[in-house]
């Protein structure tokens, strides 16, 4: 954990105790289970995929690659798209004026319970730089909506009111921009670019951020060019503390590729894909191309880790997670866009229980499931990116036992026909 | 009507008294059905989506650009799909072992029952013919055989198999199409490499699909992404019959310019010539897609009418396939337009315009380049998606009912209005 100004070692001492007496805890919970498992079968929140959710969208608009979803407290859920920039010509003939379909929508969308579209805004402005490709969204316990962007200068992050008011920019568009390069706009360590897991003032690509509302802090998850977890002041800005991989010392060194036989890499690989805490205070943090999921305190000790498909290769396994309504939070959902999966984890094992999902176009299918949130319900929601680009709402359907490790696409019973 | 061989004055002659007897009774009828019209709404097939058919795949398999769809007499459905050709590395994951839950792109060729299960599947490379570069249109003859056509750069030949797959008839040959000395290019239209060839009585250019005629057992080819013609040939032996072009003009494969809806109507077809269906009445429909029109012919090739719908689409063009409604006379047709992303609800005999439904997405009822239509013995009908559409979708028949609006949008399961 690198902190930044100010001496905080009680704290860091006081939250060293408070891990000790939660892994404690974990463990007393994880034995429990064990033995509750032994007399019967494992139990798992169960889903069916509501095929009729969100209503189409008005004026013909279109989603484009879908890379952010959160419900507010309101069960309002909002996403973020990528609109016309991820759209062929031959989607958006009402913008090239080939045809009468389609035009992409505004970025940010704003949907109620019933699918009907709400607040639609996002784009370029006065007194804030949009990002060149938006990335991850959240509404914090103020009621206000967070951004990044995963595009090639993109390295600040913006906060919005729920009627789109911009509110603040941390970090300034173009900061890791190489000095006497030319323009890029590709993802990783690309020509143009470079990482700068260490500045204190911008960013590298961020994909998402989370507010945690008691210490009044956001967590960035930072990014798709940085290899790091930075925590900010949420009302000023200001970065107050960062860290790498088991909370090492970030390093923008290269990796080489994910190879599942190799000892696991003391750094993320980018993308640092979310980094989401929960009721019990602990960072949780996707590597998404390591195929893991890492646990922090809010200091940036680290925990523990898992892995999940763990030969999964290419754009990896761990793409976004959200927590279980519970009060203790006692499950993880996680999407997996290369094997097109919701994992169902158990959180204080980590051990997936099952999972639901398969590629394809059809309701329940996915292809590039990249966002995951859930409402006061226990439904969950998700988004899919490359030429998925939907938004999907899965329907909490109680506990169940688990009868298989992956059950496929959920549908719903139909009556007989 | 450019005529092969043989002199068929006689038949000619007797088509064309056949056609006037036929256009006399369809306009009696049109004046009837205008009538009724101006003391009632217009009534028109009304349709909801199916949102959960067909079932999912097995084996993690998924489709490519689904270019072909075609409905049995046992009401099964066959499509055929581009598969791992025209998926993305991320997305066949399986097959690019980068991923060991999904996904591999399915055979091309798939049956599936009304339940939606998936029957049989097959397709591709095999012995003793040539598979298309890519494939494209699907037919089942009333002998129960398969017919696929193909769009591949080299592809100017066409297939018939068993509905087991075994491989039965080829006609023309892969490649007859490229340029003397042109190296390889695989593009659609007229591209290096490879010149359109209308006049050949042996080959095609780029087949989009094959319908046949079980009266006369007479295969109508809709040629095709190179060619600018329909061809007709003997449905057993492949031999090429007569041929024909716009407006039944001897075809003509000089490269067109650009549509422009301001312009003239082009006497050629635009590529691709991307269907020829017959009728009960034994008309043929033809759709020039990029031009946005319908032709209508005789078998032999006598120019009856044209409609144009979507005028002002450019791109690829309004008019992708054709379907007929499944009462005794075909009132209806159903036309897919993949660039507006809508299903247009026709007339047939007056080939206007009654109403539409569908819109651009990726939710069920929604489309991404909806390409191909068939409709089965209930009156349901059934689309594929090209593009990043990759899609089979089901539309229930829901019976006749007054068409209130030009525009239905995506048409849901009534059920979802309270929702």
């Amino acid at each position: 954990m690198m902190k930044l100004a100010g001496n905080r070692t009680l704290v860091l001492g006081a939250s060293v105790v408070a891990l000790l007496v939660a892994l404690g805890i974990s463990q007393a919970v994880l034995d429990r289970s064990a033995a509750a498992q032994s007399k019967g079968a494992v139990q798992a929140p169960r889903f069916e995929v509501d095929p009729l959710w969100p209503k189409p969208l008005p004026n013909h608009w279109i989603l484009g690659s879908t890379i952010g979803v959160w419900v507010d407290t309101d069960d309002h859920v909002w996403i973020i798209h990528r609109s016309s920039a991820t759209l062929g010509n031959n989607e958006k003939t009402l913008e090239t004026k080939q045809g009468e379909c389609c035009a992409g929508a505004p970025p940010v969308l704003e949907f109620d319970a019933d699918g009907n579209l709400l607040r639609h805004w996002g784009g370029p402005g006065q007194g804030y730089e949009w990002p060149d490709s938006n990335h991850g969204i959240f509404i914090d316990h103020k009621g206000n909506v967070w951004i990044g962007g995963n595009g090639g200068p993109d390295s600040q992050i913006l906060k919005f009111t729920k009627d789109g008011k911009f509110l603040l920019q941390v970090g300034k568009k173009g900061a890791r921009r190489k000095a006497g390069s030319g323009a890029g706009n590709q993802e990783g360590q690309v020509a143009g670019f470079v990482g700068g897991s260490n500045d204190q003032e911008s960013f590298g690509r961020v994909a998402k951020i989370f507010v945690d509302a008691k210490a009044n802090e956001a967590y960035i998850a930072d990014g798709y060019l940085n290899k790091r977890v930075a925590v900010l002041d949420a009302d000023t800005g200001k970065m107050k503390r960062y860290w790498g991989a088991y909370g090492n010392k970030p390093d923008d060194t290269p990796l080489p590729p994910y190879n599942p036989a190799a000892p696991p890499a003391q750094q993320f690989y980018n993308p640092v894909h979310c980094a989401d805490m929960s009721v019990d205070r602990f960072i949780y943090v996707c590597d998404r191309v390591g195929d893991r999921l890492q646990v922090f305190t809010p200091e940036g000790k680290f925990v523990k880790e898992q892995w999940y498909e763990k030969n999964t290769l290419n754009a990896g396994s761990v793409w976004d997670i959200a927590f279980s309504k519970d009060a203790q939070q006692k499950y993880i959902f996680m999407a997996d866009g290369v094997n097109e999966k919701v994992k169902i984890v158990d959180r204080q094992t980590l051990q997936e229980l099952t999972s639901f999902g398969d590629g394809g176009r059809q309701p329940g299918q996915f292809y590039g499931v990249h966002s995951i949130a859930i409402d006061s319900k226990g439904n969950l929601y998700t988004t899919e990116t490359y030429e998925g680009k939907r938004l999907q709402r899965f329907l909490y359907k109680g506990m169940a036992s688990v009868t298989k490790e992956n059950q496929g696409v959920v549908w719903p019973t139909r009556s007989t026909r | 009507m450019t005529k092969l061989a043989r002199n068929r004055a006689v038949i000619v002659g007797a088509s064309v008294l056949g056609l006037l007897v036929v256009l006399g009774v369809a306009q009696s009828v049109l004046d009837r059905t205008a009538d009724a019209q101006s003391k009632a709404a217009v009534q028109a097939p009304r349709f909801e989506v199916d949102p959960l058919w067909p079932k999912p795949m097995p084996n993690h398999w998924v489709l490519g650009q689904t270019i072909g769809v075609f409905v049995d007499p046992d009401d099964h459905v066959w499509i055929v799909h581009r598969s791992s050709s025209t998926l993305a590395d991320q997305e066949k994951g399986i097959e690019k072992k980068t991923a060991e839950l999904c996904c591999a792109g399915a055979p091309p060729v798939l049956e599936f029952d009304q339940a939606g299960n998936l029957l049989r599947h097959w397709g591709g490379p095999g012995q003793g013919y040539e598979w298309p570069d890519g494939n494209h249109g699907i037919f089942i003859d009333h002998k129960g055989n398969v017919w696929i056509g193909g769009n591949g750069g080299p592809d100017s030949h066409i297939l018939k198999f068993t509905k087991d797959g075994k491989f039965l008839l080829q006609i023309g040959k892969k490649g007859a199409r490229r340029k003397a000395s042109a190296g390889a290019g695989n593009q659609e239209g007229q591209v290096a490499g490879f010149v359109g060839g209308s006049n050949d009585p042996m080959n095609f250019g780029r087949v989009a699909k094959v319908v046949v005629d079980p009266k006369a057992n007479e295969a109508y080819v809709a040629d095709g992404y190179l060619n600018k013609r329909v061809a007709v040939l003997d449905a057993d032996t492949g031999k090429m019959k007569r041929y024909w072009g716009a407006y039944g003009n001897k075809p003509d494969d000089t490269p067109l310019p650009a549509y422009d809806p301001a312009n003239k109507p082009a006497q050629q077809f635009y590529n691709p010539v991307h269907c020829a269906d017959i009728s009960v009445d034994r008309f043929i429909y033809v759709c020039d897609r990029v031009g946005d029109r319908l032709q209508v012919f005789t078998p032999e090739g006598k120019f009856v009418k044209e409609g144009f719908f979507g005028k002002t689409t450019k791109g690829s063009g309004a008019v992708w396939d054709i379907a007929f409604s499944k009462d005794p006379q075909q009132k209806y047709i159903f036309v897919p337009d993949g660039m507006n992303d809508i299903v247009r609800v026709i007339d047939r005999q007056t080939l206007q315009e009654l109403t539409s439904f569908g819109d651009g997405g990726r939710q069920p009822g929604q489309f991404y380049g909806v390409h191909s239509i068939a409709t089965d013995s209930k009156g349901n009908i059934y689309t594929t998606e090209t593009w990043e559409g990759k899609r089979l979708q089901r539309f229930l028949y829901k019976g006749l009912g007054p068409v209130t609006k030009p525009h239905q949008g995506v048409v849901w399961p009534g059920s979802n209005a309270t929702k």
